[in-house]
């Protein structure tokens, strides 16, 4: 089993949805206020009510590593972050379609693939956070597989009220 | 030199020809007007001419932004609707948070302006350059969330942001809104009939570009400290947590909650209609805008009752005026459901109640008969009843065919002496506040551009106490008269002042929330911010931004003038003037309006007989251009 040190937890019931950590990412790593080039991704269900911070890890095992058929990336073998070495990056896209949060991008304008790096262990999104909704923690695999029961039971829950109401998002 | 936080363009689609148009930012409007309100006063004077009819294809609607919309200054998401307003066939402005503002600027636009009219419904689509009208006939008739729906799942993008009208927007109500967000409502004045005048079901945004501000590491950090100032204050996450529930209470206890249509400000079932009473029963989830470090947003659910399964955001302390106390209805899953249709239907809330609770009045004294209402029997506190007749107005059916033209003109239809149960100035109706236990609030509503409006000069410091804050702002000798809310002496003193803040809140455009109240910001913050955002030395000074906002509330005065308002227009339902507060601590008090507006005329160098701009004043703020527009 491997044991992840500090990542990005996430606690969405937390989360209002205010998406200034994806303004406090790009200004970070784009120097310009961008949400369409962020590491991180928030999803809004407006009809319910429910928003979902999207971030990069916790991956166990990660696909995006597993997938790149050049090995750009790879996991650090210290902090055990998934990174991108960007001179070997073919532009194959793989590892966009592989990530299981949606969170690898292709900037299109400039030809790159953007993903997040945790801001080498000291991350914008977990600072500019107002709610504590992303917090940069220490987690064993047990949250994360929290995690997937929490999603699963959030899912089921939006099944059930667009059923009552007819429709959703 | 380069500007920070501008696109520099602005978007023009003409609906009677089907064209687009992009159009460079005069850079002379910077300097004068900033940004949203500002920009939107310019543009809707000089283009729109005095006597135009609202609801032709000769009104234009605008939805502007400003230079730090997009960005990560608190509370910066905010977007205006500007029209021309079929309420009130004068200066109509709506302000909405949610995410719509920053999304035209990803898109590259600081202003998209709507002009003509389209031969059948359309939705606008604007993403970055890609322009284009979209047949919407078969969205005519749906509901605001099922139209947003439709419009991300035909273009497989979630991340639309979908301004929509309802079917009331279709059906001209005269206070139907543009819902963003699927509970965030441009309610007032009636920007829903504009877009449904001009067969527009929708617009819908998407950009995939950024916001540069001038110095962005200087910007940055001062955005993350103005954050943490507001994550700070108790005031601030007090109002995260109860949202602006956390009004109701306080209202009561000064004796200023509107009950049966502003007859009294006492009510009994206020209870049931607080905060303290209403999250732990129906909150499901706490919500932001764009930016927003507050979040003053709740999501609540109706688990019993009549109105069981009801899902949806809100309503905010207005709704629960509107709907609750000004009703007699102590319940607060009425309100929510009220909300509910408002938001659906494109209703704006406060005019809705308002004009329901003139309608019950009226019965109450035969003016309204069984005859009108078609068998109805019009009465305070009944739930059902005021759901009812709220559908009733949005599909214009019957009675509410005649309500669906809000109090105003509903009561001169009638005739009768309706007018005395309307409660509204110059057609737009009170909202949530009363000035006989708050007489800043009785001259706010006076003189507002738009009409009975809370939101342009509404002081809460003096109401609150916060007295320290009232000496740094108006000089400690105006103590304790500027507080006391019983008496008219500096009224009109702390409502320029507020109104001159609030202004350039509205140009930059930041939430009433963090600046009118709590207040953390105010003029000196956004002295300090705007050279970083924009690289505008000029905005580095309060006496500049000073300027600017006497300038822009002076323009909509003389917009104002060429649909023949004057100092007459400038007052008050005799509710508030002739009847004395019956109850509760404010009990025996009315408004005496005219040295409040003597004063008030005199701080804005207006004249006091007229109540119109002097020649003096037009030159002192470079306004002598507007006479070639009169
Ligand atoms: S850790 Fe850094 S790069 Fe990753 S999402 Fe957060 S701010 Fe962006
Ligand atoms: S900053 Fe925090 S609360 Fe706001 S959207 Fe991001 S995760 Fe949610």
């Amino acid at each position: 089993m491997l044991i992840l040190p500090s990542q990005l937890v996430v606690d969405y019931t937390k989360c209002t949805g205010c998406r200034i950590c994806e303004l406090a990412c790009t200004a970070k790593k784009e120097g310009r206020f961008q949400p369409s080039l962020a590491r991180l991704k928030i999803v809004r269900y407006d009809d319910l009510g429910i928003d979902l911070p999207n971030v990069c890890g916790p991956c166990e095992t990660a696909p995006c590593v597993d997938i790149c058929p050049v090995y750009a990336i790879r996991r650090d073998p210290i902090s055990k972050m998934t990174f991108l070495d960007n001179d070997r990056c073919i532009l194959c896209k793989s590892c966009v379609g592989a990530c299981v949060n949606g969170v690898i991008l292709l900037d299109t304008k400039r030809m790159r693939i953007i993903k997040c790096d945790h801001c080498g262990g000291d991350p914008e999104c977990a600072k500019a956070c107002p709610t504590g909704a992303i917090s940069y923690s220490h987690v064993s695999v047990a949250p994360s597989l929290d995690r997937h029961d929490k999603i699963s039971s959030y899912l089921r829950e939006i099944e059930r009220t667009a059923q009552e109401s007819g429709g959703a998002e | 030199m380069s500007l920070g936080g501008y696109n520099g363009k602005i978007l023009r689609v003409n609906l009677s020809d089907g064209s687009f148009e992009v159009d460079p930012l005069p850079k002379s409007w910077v300097k004068d007007y900033i940004g949203g309100d500002g920009f939107g006063v310019k543009l809707l004077f000089e283009e729109v001419p005095g006597g135009t009819d609202p609801l032709s294809a000769d009104n234009k609607l605008i939805i502007g932004t400003g230079p730090i919309t997009g960005t990560m200054w608190p509370m910066s998401g905010r977007t205006v609707f500007i029209s021309k307003a079929p309420l009130t066939g004068i200066w109509g402005e709506s302000h909405v948070g949610g995410f719509l503002g920053p999304e035209l600027k990803y898109a590259g636009y600081d202003m998209l302006v709507v002009e003509g009219k389209a031969e059948h419904p359309v939705y606008i689509r604007i993403e970055d350059t890609h322009l284009e009208l979209c047949e919407a006939s078969h969205l005519w008739g749906s509901t605001t969330d099922q139209t947003t729906i439709n419009i991300k799942k035909a273009h497989h993008d979630p991340d639309i942001q979908v301004a929509a009208i309802g079917p009331a927007g279709e059906r001209l109500v005269r206070f139907a809104s543009v819902i963003v967000n699927h509970a965030r409502a441009a309610g007032r004045t009636g920007m829903g009939s504009v877009l449904g005048s001009k067969n527009v079901k929708a617009i819908a945004i998407r950009g995939h570009g950024g916001v540069d501000v001038y110095d962005h590491e200087g910007f940055f950090e001062l955005a993350k400290k103005a954050h943490r100032r507001v994550r700070e204050n108790p005031q601030a996450r007090e109002m995260g947590k109860w949202g602006t529930w956390i009004l109701t209470a306080v209202k009561q206890e000064i004796g200023e909650l509107p009950t049966y249509n502003h007859r009294t400000g006492v009510f009994p079932g206020f209870e049931k209609l607080t905060g303290d009473y209403i999250r732990p029963r129906f909150t499901i989830s706490d919500r932001a805008c764009f930016g927003c470090s507050l979040g003053c947003k709740k999501v609540n659910y109706v688990k019993t009752g009549p109105f069981a399964g009801t899902l949806e955001e809100g309503p905010e302390y207005e709704g629960l005026m509107a709907f609750g106390s000004s009703l007699g209805i102590d319940d607060y899953a009425t309100t929510l459901k009220a909300n509910q249709i408002c938001n659906r239907y494109g209703m704006d809330i406060i005019s809705a109640g308002a004009t329901i609770g003139f309608a019950i009045e009226a019965f109450e004294n035969g003016v309204i008969t069984e005859k009108d209402t078609g068998g109805l029997k019009l009465e305070w506190g009944n739930r059902e009843q005021a759901i009812h007749l709220l559908e009733m107005i949005a599909a214009r059916q019957e009675f509410g065919n005649l309500l669906a033209e809000g109090s105003k003109r509903a009561a001169e239809s009638i005739g009768k002496g309706a007018g005395k149960y309307a409660m509204h100035v110059k057609g737009l109706e009170v909202s949530g506040q009363d000035g006989r236990t708050h007489r800043s609030i009785g001259l706010g509503h006076a003189t507002a551009a738009r009409g009975a409006d809370h939101l342009r000069s509404l002081v809460v410091v003096d109401q609150l106490g916060y007295e320290d804050v009232a000496a740094k702002r108006w000089g400690a000798d105006k103590l304790p008269e500027i507080i006391d809310p019983y008496t008219e002496k500096y009224k009109a003193t702390a409502v320029v002042e507020s109104e001159n803040a609030y202004c350039i809140r509205d140009t930059l455009i930041v939430c009433w929330y963090s600046v009118s109240w709590p207040p953390i910001f105010w003029m000196e913050d956004f002295a300090e911010m705007l050279p970083f955002a924009t690289g505008v030395k000029h905005f580095g000074s309060v006496k500049n931004l000073t300027e600017i906002a006497e300038r822009v509330v002076t323009m909509k005065r003389l917009f104002n003038k060429r649909e023949g308002i004057t100092r007459r227009d400038d007052n008050l339902p005799d509710r508030f003037t002739k009847e004395p507060m019956p109850e509760g601590p404010g009990k025996g008090q009315t408004v005496d309006l005219d040295p409040m507006l003597d004063d008030y005329y005199r701080l804005r160098g207006w004249d006091l007989k007229t109540g119109l701009p002097t020649e003096e004043t037009i030159k002192r703020l470079s306004l002598e251009w507007t006479k070639a527009h009169s």
